[in-house]
């Protein structure tokens, strides 16, 4: 379709829309450049774009008992925070952050460094720690489910036979949120690894031989070589961890409902249980509003960093 | 090198191997488990699977009951269900944005620069952070529980429009300019010229398109609630809930859904991770 649009004779009756000649023949009729742009565009907006709209202004409107809705200002704000559940959900959702970005992105790390040089065997190990990751977010939830299960389990007769005994898991309000910590970082390091690792064949060779030369330590090694020259790969994937686990969702959704007794009651799960159990749109909204000023913010830092880095490079 | 420096470099390199093993025994045995009790009768699934000892990983008797039992349930028009919307997503998906991203490489346009860092705005957004006013959208236009309401949101893509411009402004611009002089029209340049080149790029963005809907969960678990349009992900999620849950049933369609999802990576892992990482960080 867009072969004959741009044929060259319709090029001569071209568009005063053009914003260089029309006798340019690098550029096209605005007819050809919205047919490249637009299905993509189009699509960005309605489904991306328009969302945050329903979001921000849906989060102004309340809803009844009887269902109906109306303007209510800051109303849904206003009643979420006064009410303890989102306090305690932004208050779980936290520490699981604070807990598991830099834990994931410390032994992605560990991982990267481990197989970083060549050696026998190495292309296994690789493959070993990044295959985790290939497992969805919900499988992974469904397999330790089972492997954790506090009857069925095989961890837990593991567990007794070595003496430790039968542990509670996801049953205990205490371990539930650091056993789901435990869960993703067993999936997310390998992928985290990928990028990292490219980042360390990226420092120049020539940084270690100076080093070596003048008799440092590996240790030395590392600490004053590899991790000022790898501040940015480990401040990219640190940012783009926390924007998926803000959005940690699936395997709360699977095994604990948020519970036990709000131990794992993420604001994603939140939302979607104003949104889907309760029918409270308003709320809900409010929550993904919230957590849409989250991400913002984890973006803007994200830029940031891309904006630095290409200052740095110029 | 002295002995002494030479039993560092040895200790070093058995400490290393140690330390690997060790973290391989803990990501690995999980999935031999998987994969192993799915194969095994259902009555020995957690008679034997979950006694401490070797049985727990070599069965002693193998059967591909549990796969067998799988046909008359729901699980092959989710697995359909699955392929179809993935499929679709990563043609349908390939095709526009490679045009958006050879558009904003070649094209010269008014408010290119501001269109652009939406583009990218939105491939910094997780998909997974709109969900709940997504279904709000999707639902007005009255395309809940359709495949629609599981393909369209996913089509557009800011990351693969952004890895298909970088390719494309990389290619020298005389290649386009020489087909333009020889009244080659732009259709005809981008579809013959351009994305094949480019293939390295399809490969990574198509699997990515593929993967992002194959391994979603909440999107698809709210947008098309009805067992006829339920995804794999979904379907599997929802066998634990029920009572009585099928064990063996749930291990079997546990390990073929991650099959599914390894057999495109491992054919192309090179491409994906040298195209995806390396433009992750430049």
């Amino acid at each position: 379709m867009t072969d004959r649009a741009a044929a060259p004779v319709a090029a001569s009756e071209a568009p005063r829309l053009a914003r260089r000649r029309s006798a340019d023949p690098m550029q096209p009729r605005t007819l050809v450049l919205l047919a490249f742009l637009l299905p993509a565009l189009a699509f960005l907006v309605l489904f991306r774009l328009t969302p945050i709209v329903i979001a921000i202004g849906g989060s102004l409107f309340t809803q009844n008992l009887a269902g109906e809705t109306s303007f209510g200002g800051l109303t849904n704000f206003a009643q979420l925070f006064g009410d303890e559940r989102f306090w305690n959900s932004l208050k779980v959702t936290l520490i699981f952050n604070i807990i598991i970005n830099p834990l994931q992105i410390a032994i992605a790390f560990g991982y990267a460094l481990l197989v970083m040089v060549p050696g026998r065997g190495i292309t296994f190990f690789r493959a070993a720690f990044f295959l985790p990751m290939t497992l969805s977010t919900g499988l992974t939830a469904v397999l330790w489910n089972i492997m954790l299960d506090s009857n069925l389990g095989p961890v837990n007769a593991i567990l007794e036979g070595i003496g430790i005994g039968r542990q509670p898991f996801f049953l205990s309000e205490h371990q539930a949120l650091g056993t789901m910590i435990a869960i993703a970082t067993w999936k997310g390091c390998g992928y985290w690894m990928i990028f990292l690792l490219a980042g360390l064949y990226r420092i120049p060779g020539e940084l270690y031989e100076a080093a070596r030369i003048d008799g440092a330590s590996r240790w030395h090694q590392l600490v004053h070589i590899t991790l000022p020259q790898m501040r940015r790969p480990l401040a990219f994937v640190f940012v783009a961890d926390t924007a998926i686990n803000f959005l940690f969702f699936a395997p709360v959704y699977i095994i604990t409902k948020g519970g036990p007794n709000g131990a794992t009651d993420l604001l994603m799960f939140r939302a979607y249980e104003n949104a889907f159990t309760f029918i409270n749109w308003g709320r809900s909204l409010a929550l993904s509003t919230i957590i849409l000023v989250i991400i913002g913010v984890i973006a803007a830092i994200e830029l940031r960093l891309f904006r630095d880095k290409e200052g740095a490079e110029a | 090198m002295s002995v002494d420096r030479r039993s560092t470099v040895l200790a070093f390199g058995a400490a290393r191997y140690v330390t690997m093993s060790l973290i391989a025994l803990v990501l690995l045995l999980p999935l031999v488990w998987l994969v192993v009790s799915s194969l095994r009768p259902p009555a020995d699934i957690f008679a034997q699977g979950s006694r401490l000892g070797w049985g727990m990983l070599i069965p002693d008797r193998l059967t591909l009951e549990n796969y067998t039992s799988l046909i008359g349930t729901g699980f092959p028009r989710a697995v359909g269900n699955s392929l179809f919307v993935a499929l679709t997503t990563m043609v349908v998906g390939v095709i526009i944005n490679a045009a958006a991203g050879f558009a904003f490489a070649v094209f010269d346009f008014r408010f290119k620069n501001v269109i652009f860092a939406f583009v990218l705005a939105a491939a910094m957004m997780p998909f997974e952070a709109i969900v709940i006013p997504l279904y709000i959208l999707v639902q007005s236009l009255g395309l809940i529980d359709t495949y629609a309401a599981l393909i369209l949101p996913d089509l557009a893509n800011g990351f693969v429009i952004f890895m298909f411009r970088q390719f494309f402004a990389g290619l020298p611009r005389e290649l386009y300019e020489a087909a333009r002089v020889d009244g080659a029209s732009w259709g005809h340049i981008w579809l013959k010229i351009a994305l094949p080149i480019s293939w390295p790029v399809v490969l990574t963005g198509g699997i990515m398109l593929f993967m992002h809907q194959f391994e979603a969960f909440f999107w698809p678990l709210v947008a098309a609630p009805s067992p006829e349009h339920t995804l794999v992900q979904v379907a599997i999620a929802r066998n634990i809930s029920l009572e009585g849950t099928e064990w063996g049933r749930l291990f079997s369609s546990t390990t073929l859904a991650g099959l599914v999802a390894l057999v495109p990576f491992l054919l192309f892992q090179k491409f994906y991770i040298r195209n995806f990482v390396t433009s992750g960080l430049k």
